[in-house]
């Protein structure tokens, strides 16, 4: 008992027992998902592969010293800028997104990378002393930090990924303390865009409604007007995504509404997937005897519906055991994040929980057809190395915070 | 807000909320979904990897009178698509392999854009093997593109009858929208005639087969083995009146000429061959009928679409005087001793209507062998328009018949609200019913009616609705069944029918009669020529007959268009056609007795 106290004092048992549950929970799907596939039958090995890797990278990363992340921040984020830029000019095309860098055998996702730069920055910037985020100037410089990559990723065009890092800044920002007025700068952009999405009218209703917020905050004629100017941009920006979006992307964005409207068409993957997870029961089908599974109705499965094949060889006895360990996972670095010694680690914290929290309720909503399909992994879950190399790594981030919690500069 | 400082309590309780919310949302859609509606999710997940396969059912067989095969089934690719696995892009070679126009394939599935995308549609019947080989080796590159083994009509049996047999056709849109059920798109449907007249018992019933197939419709597996799999029934065999010989003879002999040609036997209605020429090959209605053939045929002058034996109407010319003669016996109008002058025609009023000859004194029998005029003229002014009338309904004449295809026409015969309606009442005289006496002017008939008031002659006034089939073999018992069909009886008195065929029996037999050319050694055959009045061109020529006279089998009405005549074109057709269907019989009989012979002998060895 003593050892593991002990062990417990230097290694957070709990996050790296959920990461290696729903590790192997993926391991087991990918292996129902492709084991018969003509094409996709050696997933199961690679899949294995990449776990050895980065479970290699995660003893390695934990025995980092303390300082690494913060003094690496900025070459990181430079760095994922640099690869962010590279991929548009030399990427490979993946389901119509240019989001592949590839040398000879391996490839990966330069954004997977970027969303370690990211969160590393944000962090350091945030928490550097001196630094107020109700600061105008300092909110505009931390947005543009997010929104550089955002805007980079968004030309690929890979909509989910971009969304994942509006969240992680949007979070990071909030838990540095933002005011009122500084959130209401930084939301009303979105919900403009959003209003935006359903016509002019709803557009010119909102526009309306944060010029009267605008009078209610009493800001100087300055600060107000340029508010307004940014709201009126995100109006525009609307048009520009609509443009870059593939047209594919944007199908499944509006068959999300209806997706019985063309069953064979964009809204086939959630109708199947739902079909799929419902049929589960509360047993499910057994494992290998999902039908919707292994009669390939979900094309792909073993990246983005993964879920599913728990859903239905699993029922809901699998598929609420997922939900259970990812909540564990949360709330436990929702606690890590009081634990750590310094801003910088506590916030990193926030930002990687940020991270997974909107892949999961993206990806597990997309599942259970409460969310449209934007195409977001599940992490540890899904097939696919990058995304899994970077996940095990953040996680080896925050076991590190936990390691050096209580040792003061 | 007080809370503005890093990472505050009251934030670190937002995010608290917001993730347990978000989970506590998830579980709620899961208890929806896996423990409260699984079962319809359920049966979703069924009804998509288990594909309902049609299995058609090929027609029945039409057999002759004699069980010989008329209209057989032979194996056919049908190429189909299915709409909504199907790629636009494949179109263009697709019509190059099919030869057809650049938007054929579009074309069939607007034409059905309406119904389930998940239902294939013919695309093309009767396709070539190559074309299929083609379609097989390229299988994955030409998606919602498959074929099915179908069966087509078979007509190389040597008798064309077409517009007997009539044609299949795929099921049209409208037709497919009022069915309640039984036809899917793409089948076929009887279109005309027999086969469509007799559909449901030549259809069949549809078969089903289920397979398991993944998300490429790609067959996996059969469903529970084809335990639950249905087949399909072949549909019930049709055995027709028709006599093989007869009907090819008759063809042939119609083959040069515009009319109609029919045979019946007397006794019981039963069609023994009909022909209505010219006809159109019905080889070429198996599969796709072109557009172009469709154009020949619906232009070409001499109308081969057009069945000339329920629709067309002539005037029955002289062949209409027995029933002017029977009703003027009947109502003692006059005895079969009445006699007339003929000087070559009658002078009534201002006008003088004509007759073929100068027959001089004539008493029924001669006007009738002889075929005059004259005769008929005073006859029909002393039986007048009413009794005409009344006799040419118990012969059903200017009735349709309800013969078993369709459609039919009715005919004309003038009656006195007619004149009234026509002309005005008082406003037309008795001279306007001469031209009726001898079967001309407001006296329509069809040939088909034509052809049963022969047999009505040569029956002694009874008979049965002509038809073409006699029943069908039901394909699960193997059982014959037969039709049945209604009777035909007129009131008239034996003494009155006996008289009318001894003067048919003349118009043959006596070197003075109108058809005595025709007359054979060893068939006694009774008719009457007649001559149409074609105001458009020249007379049509008629002939009506049967045979033989002592107990007759067949009974024949043949009508040549545009030829002149009645004796010269019409009546050795007729006489050939009996000779077709009598001689046969002799043989038969003949074999019979050989075969009686040798077995006799055989017994005697």
């Amino acid at each position: 008992m003593k050892i593991s106290y002990k062990l417990q004092d230097k290694f957070d048992l709990v996050i790296f027992f959920a990461v290696i549950l729903l590790v192997a929970i993926g391991l087991i799907s990918i292996y129902s998902a492709t084991f018969n596939h003509p094409t996709a039958n050696k997933n199961i090995d690679k899949q294995l592969f990449f776990v050895a890797v980065s479970l290699f990278i995660l003893f390695i990363v934990y025995w980092l010293p303390a300082r690494t992340f913060r003094i690496a921040a900025l070459p990181t984020y430079l760095f994922s800028l640099f690869i962010l830029i590279l991929v548009l000019f030399s990427g490979k095309t993946i389901y119509g997104a240019k989001s592949w860098m590839s040398f000879g055998v391996i490839g990966f996702q330069p954004s997977e990378f970027a969303k370690i730069g990211l969160i590393f920055f944000l962090s350091k910037w945030l928490t550097d002393t001196k630094r107020d985020i109700n600061n105008f100037k300092v909110l505009f410089y931390t947005i543009l930090i997010g929104f550089i990559p955002i805007f980079l990723i968004l030309l690929e065009p890979d909509m989910g990924t971009a969304i994942v890092f509006a969240g992680i800044s949007l979070v990071m920002i909030f838990w540095s303390g933002i005011d009122l007025f500084g959130l209401f700068v930084v939301l009303s952009p979105c919900v403009i865009l959003f209003a935006s999405l359903f016509g002019t009218l709803p557009f010119i209703v909102a526009l309306f409604l944060v010029i009267v917020v605008l009078f209610y905050f009493k800001q100087n004629l300055f600060t107000s007007g340029t508010v307004l100017v940014i709201n009126l941009a995100a109006g525009f920006i609307f048009e520009f995504i609509l443009k870059i979006l593939k047209p594919h992307q944007v199908k499944r964005l509006l068959t999300f509404i209806d997706p019985n409207s063309d069953p064979l068409g964009s809204g086939y993957n959630a109708l199947q997937a739902k079909v799929a997870m419902g049929s589960g029961g509360l047993f499910g089908k057994g494992f290998l005897h999902g039908n919707q599974t292994q009669l390939r109705f979900i094309p792909e499965q073993w990246t983005d519906f993964i879920y599913c094949v728990v859903g239905e060889e699993f029922g809901f006895i699998g598929s609420i055991l997922i939900l259970l360990i990812f909540l564990t996972l949360f709330l436990r670095l929702l606690n890590l994040s009081s634990l750590a010694r310094d801003k910088f680690g506590k916030l990193t914290i926030v930002g990687i929980l940020t991270l997974f929290f909107i892949h999961f309720t993206i990806n597990i909503g997309m599942n259970l057809g409460i969310t449209p399909v934007i195409g977001l992994p599940l992490p540890f879950i899904s097939y696919g190395g990058s995304s899994l190399i970077s996940n095990i790594f953040l996680i080896a981030v925050v076991l590190n915070i936990y390691r050096n919690r209580k040792r003061i500069n | 807000m007080k809370e503005n400082y890093f990472g505050s309590s009251l934030r670190k309780r937002i995010v608290f909320i917001v993730i347990v919310g978000m989970v506590f949302i998830q579980t709620i859609q899961l208890i929806k979904m896996q423990l409260l509606e699984s079962n319809k999710y359920e049966e979703k997940s069924k009804d998509n990897s288990i594909k309902t396969i049609q299995l058609n059912a090929p027609r029945g067989i039409i057999f002759d009178r004699n069980i010989e095969i008329m209209v057989g089934n032979k194996p056919s690719f049908t190429l189909q698509v299915t709409p909504s696995l199907y790629d636009i892009s494949n179109s263009k070679i697709i019509e190059l392999m099919l030869n057809v126009n650049h938007g054929y394939v579009k074309k069939i599935l607007e034409q059905y854009n309406n119904f389930s995308k998940y239902k294939p549609r013919n695309l093309m019947r009767g396709v070539d093997f190559k074309i299929i080989s083609w379609v097989e080796e390229n299988h994955s590159k030409l998606p919602g593109l498959n074929y099915i083994v179908d069966t087509k009509r078979d007509y190389s049996f040597g008798i064309n009858a077409a517009h007997v047999f009539g044609y299949t056709k795929e099921i049209g849109k409208e037709a497919l929208q009022k069915d309640d059920g039984f036809y899917s798109i793409g089948d076929n449907i009887g279109f005309s005639g027999i086969e469509k007249q007799y559909e449901k018992y030549l259809r069949g019933t549809k078969g089903n087969e289920f397979l398991v197939v993944n998300s490429s419709q790609k067959i996996v597996y059969k469903y529970k083995d084809g335990e639950s799999d249905v087949p399909p029934i072949k549909g019930n065999d049709l055995v027709l009146t028709l006599d093989n010989k007869t009907q090819k003879k008759a063809e042939e002999l119609l083959q040069n000429y515009k009319g109609v040609a029919i045979a019946l036997d007397p006794t019981n209605g039963e069609i023994l061959a009909y022909v209505s020429s010219p006809q159109f090959d019905l080889s070429h209605f198996a599969d796709v009928t072109s557009n172009a053939l469709w154009d020949i045929l619906r232009t070409d002058p001499n109308k081969p679409l057009f069945n000339r034996g329920t629709l067309s109407m002539y005037s029955p010319g002289s062949t209409f005087k027995m029933l002017v003669a029977i009703a003027a016996l009947e109502e003692g109008i006059i005895d079969p001793s009445y006699s007339v002058n003929c000087i070559g025609g009658l002078q009534y009023g201002d006008r003088f209507f004509k007759c073929t000859h100068f027959h001089g004194k004539v008493n029924l029998h001669k006007a009738i062998v002889e075929s005059c005029n004259t005769y008929f003229y005073r006859l029909i002014l002393k039986l007048g328009i009413d009794k005409l009338n009344k006799y040419s309904k118990m012969f059903h004449l200017g009735i349709k018949t309800n013969i078993d295809i369709s459609p039919e026409s009715d005919g004309l015969i003038a009656s006195r609200e007619y004149y009234n309606k026509i002309y005005g009442k008082g406003k037309w005289t008795d001279g306007y019913l001469l031209s009726l006496g001898i079967g001309q002017g407001e006296i329509i008939i069809t040939p088909i009616q034509l052809a049963q008031y022969t047999s009505l002659l040569a029956n002694n006034g009874v008979t049965k609705t002509p038809h073409f089939a006699r029943g069908y073999i039901n394909s699960k018992t193997n059982e014959f069944i037969p039709f049945e069909f209604d009777s035909i009886k007129t009131l008239v008195k034996q003494e009155t029918i006996d008289f009318i065929k001894k003067a048919m029996e003349g118009v043959v037999k006596l070197e003075i009669g109108t058809a005595h050319a025709i007359e054979l050694q060893n068939i006694s055959i009774a008719g009457k020529t007649g001559t149409a009045q074609n105001p458009l061109g020249k007379d049509h020529s008629i002939f009506i007959a049967y045979a033989p006279i002592e107990n007759p089998k067949i009974s024949v009405a043949v009508i040549i268009e545009n030829i002149g005549f009645g004796s010269t074109f019409a009546a050795p057709i007729a006489q050939k056609i009996i000779r077709a269907y009598l001689e046969k019989e002799q043989i038969v009989n003949a074999d019979t007795l050989n075969n009686s012979k040798r077995n006799q002998i055989e017994n005697k060895l």
